[in-house]
C-alpha cells in the first residue's frame, strides 16, 4: 500500500507524478499552501504593506487565491479587497457570484460585486446576441481588464491578483508561439511590468500551480468554490491546446514546467527584441491608458451606439 | 462486484470485475483521468486506488473546456 513521502500515513490523496512524491490529505494541504507563498517571495510578487486586489471569480483558482493570500493578510502583511465581475451570463455565473460573495464573507474580506451591466450598459449575453465575429472571450476580457484597472485604482490597490494557474499560462504560451504572436508573447510572465501610468501590476500566484492540484487543494480544503464550466469557452483553439498538454503530460508529466521554464529563459531576448515600446495615450473616452484615441473598451461601447 | 458510482447528480450501480483501479473505472466510463478529482467513501484518492465491492465512488468533474 501507498503511504504518505512525509509522514508516512497511509491514505494518500495525491501522486505527483512530475516529482514523484505521494502525500496525504494534509501533507499535500501544508505543501501546496508553502509552494504558494514561497513563490510569491522567490518572485517578489507582494511587498509589506501592498494592498492587493483579488479578481474573485467564485471559481476553484480565484478562491484558492484568495484564502492563500488571507493567510498574509492575518499576519498583517498586505491588505485585501475582493472584486467579483458579474459578465451577465444567465444560468451561469449566479452561481460563481454568489460563491464568491460567500467566501470573502467568511474571511471577513470587503467584496465588490461589479456587473457589466451597469458599467459596459450590457450584459456579456445581450453583447453576444448583436456579436457575429467575435467569440465571447475577446469581449470579456476587453472588459474585465478595463472594469477591474478602475476599480483598483478607486480602492487604492497596488497590486491585482489573478488565478492563472500553470495549465492557463502554458496554453497561453504554446497558442501565442503557434500563431506567431510574437508581440503578445512579451506580455506573458508572473508580473506585468507597470510600464505606463494609470495600470495597477498584475501577479500570478499559482502561476507554478497545475490545474488538477488546485482542484484537489479545494476540495481537500472543502472550499466552497464554483466548479461549472463556461457556456461560451466552446471549442476554442485554447480548449484545443489545453486538451493537448494535459494529454501529453500523462507520458511527460514535467512538460508544462519546462514550457514555463524555458520561455521564462527567453522572454527577456525576445522582450528586448519584439516589445513595443511605443508611447501610451490616454482614451478620449474614459481616460483610461490606451494604446491609441480611443482603448478597445470604448471602440465596443461606441460601436453599439451606432448600431 | 458492485460499486455505486456519484457523477454530478447522477448515481448509478456499476458491475465491475475484481482488481480494478478508478482509473480502469473512468476508463469504463470514458471519463478523462485529467478532468476529475475522484473520492471514494468520500475521501480524496488517487486514480491507482483499487475498487472494491460496495464502494461509493463520486466523480468531480475539476476541469472544463482543456
Ligand atoms: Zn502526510
Ligand atoms: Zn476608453
Amino acid at each position: 500500500m501507498d503511504t504518505c513521502d512525509k509522514c508516512g500515513k497511509p491514505q494518500i490523496i495525491i501522486n505527483r507524478k512530475q516529482s514523484g512524491q505521494m502525500l496525504c490529505q494534509d501533507c499535500f494541504i501544508k505543501f501546496i499552501q508553502e509552494k504558494v507563498l514561497k513563490d510569491i517571495r522567490r518572485q517578489k510578487l507582494i511587498k509589506k504593506g501592498d494592498k492587493v486586489l483579488v479578481a474573485l471569480s467564485g471559481g476553484k483558482d480565484s478562491v484558492m487565491v484568495l484564502h492563500i493570500l488571507n493567510s498574509l493578510r492575518n499576519r498583517r502583511i498586505i491588505d485585501l479587497v475582493a472584486v467579483t465581475i458579474d459578465e451577465g451570463i444567465s444560468g451561469y455565473r449566479e452561481d460563481g457570484v454568489r460563491i464568491a460573495a460567500q467566501n470573502a464573507e467568511a474571511l471577513g474580506i470587503k467584496h465588490r460585486i461589479i456587473s457589466f451591466k451597469e458599467c459596459v450598459g450590457r450584459t456579456l449575453d445581450e453583447i453576444m446576441v448583436d456579436s457575429d465575429d467575435r467569440n465571447a472571450c475577446t469581449y470579456c476580457g476587453v472588459f474585465r481588464r478595463w472594469i477591474l484597472n478602475q476599480v483598483a485604482r478607486e480602492e487604492g490597490a497596488t497590486k491585482i491578483a489573478t488565478g492563472h494557474n500553470l495549465d492557463d499560462e502554458t496554453q497561453s504560451i504554446l497558442m501565442n508561439y503557434l500563431e506567431g504572436n510574437i508581440h503578445n508573447l512579451t506580455r506573458i510572465g508572473v508580473q506585468s511590468e507597470s510600464m505606463y501610468e494609470g495600470f495597477t501590476v498584475k501577479i500570478k500566484p499559482l502561476r507554478e500551480i497545475p490545474e488538477k492540484e488546485i482542484a484537489t487543494y479545494v476540495l481537500a480544503t472543502d472550499l466552497p468554490v464554483h466548479l461549472a464550466g463556461c457556456p461560451y469557452a466552446g471549442d476554442s483553439f485554447r480548449a484545443k491546446i489545453g486538451t493537448f498538454l494535459k494529454e501529453i503530460s500523462k507520458e511527460h508529466p514535467t512538460i508544462m514546467y519546462s514550457t514555463l521554464r524555458g520561455f521564462d529563459k527567453i522572454k527577456p531576448v525576445i522582450k528586448e527584441k519584439f516589445s513595443q515600446k511605443g508611447s501610451m495615450d490616454i482614451c478620449q473616452e474614459c481616460g483610461e491608458p490606451s494604446a491609441g484615441k480611443i482603448c478597445k473598451a470604448c471602440s465596443f461601447r461606441l460601436s453599439w451606439n451606432h448600431e | 462486484m458492485q460499486v455505486t458510482v456519484i457523477i454530478g447528480e447522477d448515481e448509478k450501480k456499476l458491475d465491475v470485475n475484481e482488481g480494478k483501479t478508478v482509473k480502469n473505472l473512468l476508463q469504463m466510463l470514458e471519463i478523462p483521468v485529467e478532468t476529475v478529482v475522484v473520492k471514494k467513501n468520500q475521501s480524496i484518492i488517487i486514480e491507482e486506488e483499487p475498487v472494491e465491492d460496495g464502494d461509493i465512488i463520486e466523480v468531480i468533474k475539476v476541469i472544463y473546456g482543456g
